[in-house]
């Protein structure tokens, strides 16, 4: 088989964009991050027992608690040296995660996005 | 009309990646990608784990002989009495069950990387696209020592046992020895808090004599105020502690240790030798030909090799610099799971991954104190730096940090495991 040059750019493309489709590709913005929340916070936010379980609240709660914390240290508050490890926009997209249970818009270095398909059915295993 | 449509450009495409029109990362998508990781402790559960969970299409195989983990963390408790084994052993059934990683009860015992297999004790031939090597530490040998009889504990099971049985053995007035090797190791406060815990042992249950504690370390590698303040107040008169002290030989027959300063009489003894990677990680070439290298040189972006592609290396084997522990094994086997997802998928990984320390020390049977720190990438160096401000330990050991401890644990142990 010959493909013409002049299509096969266009192939390419199509290509690398089901291949990027099909494979749960692109993970949400904030995932990676709010999943270093989870050794204390558990999986996903849903502590199994002794702390905060952050799955469920909301972005400005999540956002305001953890931006008072780092702009008042205390020295006996672990959490507050937490919070002082993230930027303003790190923390936006953790609270953005936690409270969407991660139906934020993709990452990408392009700058696009897309929708998960998974909304729906994700939707109902949150009380939001 | 667009399944045919699909079908024939699926083809078309296929036909480009056989040409070799595509990346490498892109043909793997043909058929499921296969990860392999080597090693079920907080790494390498929290790996298997996080990447069926990020991406179910992507098959998984854990390779580990044991059927559950004994977990170093809390496990200074089972020495005391205060938890029993059951308390710090975490089977892998979950990680099976829920998330769908295959488990191969076997041991690896050999990689090729140029045809991307992994060789086990029982014969089998495993093949990977991606490899992850999570094989926790191996021990320096020290001159008359043999761990089985006089244990290190730094591996928990058996040897927990075995260090409770020691702390047993101390006579009334007696003296126990222990040992805290050159940093790196595994766990930085780990071993003067069990300095503190052996001394409250012995205190508690009126058999109080001398604990040594041989620090081959200048100085409190962690937590410094919170030990020292420990070993001179708490514990005055109980604990002496020796900084610039190394283990050269033991004579366990006459319970003689003996390090570069003079020979110590001891009743028991806990020896923890000095660490580097596990021995499948130096076998395969992965700590390069540096002299004296002890752990292996990864990409903190991706924790892949920066010797044999497609071979990473998470948990206490990688020498990115961070502290060994289970809490960052768990962080940095997250930040792999996250780049392994995305190179499937044809992407480069997150170019500003963090990852985060915090731990709960007992010092006390009833306080605890913890430290915590924030890593995060800096591009200029390739390296993860503390963020500033961010190391800290706390101001004095409390009853309610003891509390929060066991949330700390169980959430871990939940987040690496079930």
């Amino acid at each position: 088989m010959k493909a013409h040059p002049k299509h096969l750019g266009r192939l390419a493309a199509l290509a690398l964009l089901l291949a990027t489709a099909a494979a749960h590709g692109a993970p949400p913005a904030g995932r990676l991050l709010a999943s270093q929340c989870a050794q204390c916070h558990g999986t996903n936010g849903q502590a199994v027992a002794g702390m905060e379980k952050l799955a469920g609240e909301s972005e400005s709660e999540i956002y305001g608690e953890l931006i008072k914390m780092k702009a008042n240290i205390k020295p006996d508050e672990i959490m507050h040296r937490q919070a002082a490890g993230y930027s303003d926009a790190q923390i936006r997209l953790m609270a953005r995660y936690f409270a969407t249970g991660g139906r934020t818009t993709a990452t990408s270095s392009t700058g696009s996005s897309t929708t998960p398909s998974t909304r729906p059915t994700r939707r109902k295993s949150h009380d939001d | 009309m667009f399944s045919h449509n699909r079908r024939k450009l699926l083809q078309t495409s296929g036909a480009l990646l056989a040409a070799g029109a595509m990346s490498s990362p892109l043909r793997a998508q043909t058929a499921a990608p296969r990860v392999v990781v080597i090693g079920g402790g907080f790494a390498g559960a929290t790996l298997a784990k996080y990447v069926r969970l990020w991406n179910p299409k992507i098959q998984v195989t854990l390779i580990e002989p044991n059927p559950s983990h004994v977990s170093c963390i809390l496990s200074n408790l089972v020495m005391t009495g205060a938890l029993g084994m059951t308390d710090i052993t975490i089977r892998y059934d979950t990680l099976r069950t829920k998330y769908g990683v295959s488990i191969v009860a076997d041991r690896a015992v050999a990689i090729d990387p140029v045809n991307r297999r992994v060789s086990t004790l029982n014969g089998s031939q495993i093949a990977y696209d991606k490899l992850v090597l999570a094989p926790g530490i191996d021990f320096d040998a020290i001159p008359g020592l043999d761990s089985s009889v006089l244990p290190h504990a730094w591996q928990a099971g058996p040897q927990t046992l075995a260090l409770k049985a020691q702390l047993q053995a101390v006579p009334a007035g007696g003296t126990f020895v222990m040992s805290i090797p050159q940093a790196p190791y595994r766990c930085p406060p780990g071993p003067y808090e069990r300095a503190c815990l052996i001394a409250d042992s012995l205190l508690r249950n009126r058999r109080a004599g001398k604990v040594i504690v041989l620090d081959a370390n200048p100085d409190v590698v962690a937590e410094a105020h919170t030990f020292h303040t420990a070993f001179s107040t708490t514990y005055a008169g109980v604990i002496e502690y020796r900084p610039g002290t190394e283990v050269l030989s033991v004579d366990w027959a006459s319970k003689k240790i003996t390090t570069n300063w003079d020979t110590i009489q001891a009743d028991a003894a806990n020896i923890i030798p000095r660490q580097k990677a596990g021995k499948l990680v130096v076998a395969a070439g992965l700590l390069g030909s540096a002299p004296g290298a002890r752990w292996a040189p990864v990409n903190p972006l991706s924790y892949e090799s920066t010797l044999v592609p497609n071979v990473h290396v998470i948990g206490d084997s990688q020498g990115t610099g961070q502290p060994k522990s289970g809490h960052m094994a768990n962080a940095q086997a997250k930040v792999c799971a996250d780049a392994l997802v995305r190179y499937f998928a044809g992407e480069a990984p997150d170019p500003a991954p963090m990852t985060n320390s915090a731990c709960y020390s007992p010092i006390t049977s009833k306080t605890a104190s913890w430290l915590t720190v924030v890593f995060g990438y800096d591009a200029a160096s390739g390296l993860m730096k503390p963020v500033p401000n961010t190391l800290a330990e706390a101001p004095a050991p409390t009853r309610g940090h003891y509390e929060d401890m066991f949330g700390w644990a169980k959430n871990l142990f939940a987040d690496s495991f079930s």
